[in-house]
């Protein structure tokens, strides 16, 4: 019982975070209430681009079919203030990913938590309010 | 490897909708007016990575004037320009902007489309204050890469001056304020992620002023008789952030956003 509580409110902090505002409406083109997590995935694609950088996962499904989901990060310059380099992601890197999924049902996902494969948090440009 | 999909917690997504719904405005869009009707601005928010406010007396120019210099975030609406208003203010559309602002759609803001922001709006990105005895610049790390410029050399309003996304402003002091006066608005930017239109008849007047050395307060009165049945005032307030320097940011480099933007505009 505990540790599902536990795992509760360790969800519930993911999906409280605020995103950090961006050039254009989060509530436009994400659903709160479509949360996302993939574990374990990898890295195909890091775009280090404005006005958001984006990178992409190779996710397999229960029936074993793989999909490439598009995920968007702050832009890079919040995420240069918040630490994060050109190399911070790579191609061929094993990360989980939790987010909101894209409201028009498009393989896009806003990233507000990306874990690396050392087990580190990385900023995702949505767990702070002041993210510049 | 095993990969997971998780979705679809409804218990879980409904509570985390519902405090989503409830925190505050991001810090850089920190509205200063006290509206009662205005949605009020919770302090904070998110996991406190804000950066304090720089305190200190106001920095003055040789000649004397309030020196508005500096690197700062926030400064006006993003989300809602109603979140600004001042006590006993209130937005009323007239039936044009009535019908304007509810035809709108959120893949149709100019700013979702890297576009600049116009006035009042802001991007939630850095801006620097290049000031000199006749003009003030602001360069802005975002929505695009771009300026605006106001005269404080004592000249006038242009006779008939093009309508541009920033104007043509102009600015005198008054006591240590600044008050800056625009006009030759187009009407193509949002004030703000709902909407809130406007007319090339659009007239602004800004009143700013940098109370310490980490504060700029920026009062603004909007005046569009085609748009709003009277005019309205509003102020934020823009935080200094010392150590920091312009990015570049090239909007239009991958933007995705507007293709996948859905429904009206409206939602933060």
């Amino acid at each position: 019982m505990r540790a599902k509580v536990l795992v509760l409110a360790a969800t519930l902090s993911v999906l409280m975070t605020v995103p950090v505002l961006a050039h254009h409406s989060f509530g436009s083109e994400y659903d709160e209430k479509k949360p996302l997590k993939f574990e374990n995935v990898t890295v195909t694609k890091l775009e280090w681009t404005n006005p958001h950088a984006r990178f992409y996962v190779d996710v397999k499904d229960a029936k074993g079919v793989v999909t490439n989901w598009n995920f968007e990060l702050a832009s890079p310059n919040v995420l240069k203030r918040n630490g994060w380099t050109k190399n911070t992601l790579k191609e061929g890197d094993k990360v989980t990913v939790m987010g909101t999924a894209a409201k028009d049902g498009a393989r896009l996902g806003h990233a507000q938590t990306v874990i690396g494969a050392d087990g580190k948090r990385l900023f995702a440009g949505s767990n702070t309010a002041d993210g510049n | 490897m095993k990969n997971k999909l998780t979705g679809g917690i409804t218990t879980v997504a409904a509570l985390a909708a519902a405090l989503f719904l409830l925190q505050a405005p991001a810090d850089s869009q920190a509205p200063a007016g006290k509206a009662p009707d205005a949605k009020a601005p919770a302090k904070g928010g998110g996991k406190g990575k804000g950066k304090a406010r720089p305190t200190g007396p106001t920095p003055r120019t040789a000649d004397g004037k309030v020196d508005f210099s500096g690197i700062w975030n926030g400064g006006g609406p993003v989300g809602d320009v109603g979140q600004g208003l001042i006590a006993g203010e209130e937005i009323s559309l007239t039936p044009w902007g009535k019908k304007i602002m509810d035809s709108r759609q959120s893949k149709d803001d100019p700013e979702a489309n890297c576009l600049p922001t116009g006035i009042p709006r802001i991007a939630p990105y850095p801006w620097r204050v290049l000031q000199t005895s006749t003009h003030i610049f602001y360069l802005f790390e975002g929505n695009i890469h771009s300026f605006r410029q106001i005269f404080i050399d004592g000249r006038k309003h242009q006779a008939d001056p093009d309508p541009t996304w920033y104007g043509d402003s102009i600015g005198s002091w008054d006591g240590d304020t600044l008050v800056v006066d625009t006009i030759g608005f187009n009407d193509k930017f949002w004030f703000d992620f709902r909407g809130h239109p406007h007319s090339e008849q659009l007239h602004t007047i800004e009143r700013i002023a940098r109370p310490d050395l980490g504060t700029l307060d920026i009062e603004t009165q909007i005046i569009d008789p085609v748009a709003y049945t009277k005019p309205f005032k509003i102020k934020f307030q823009a935080t200094l952030r010392p150590g920091e320097e312009l990015m570049e940011y090239i909007c239009q480099e991958n933007q995705q956003d507007a293709h996948h933007l859905v429904g009206p505009a409206g939602l933060p």
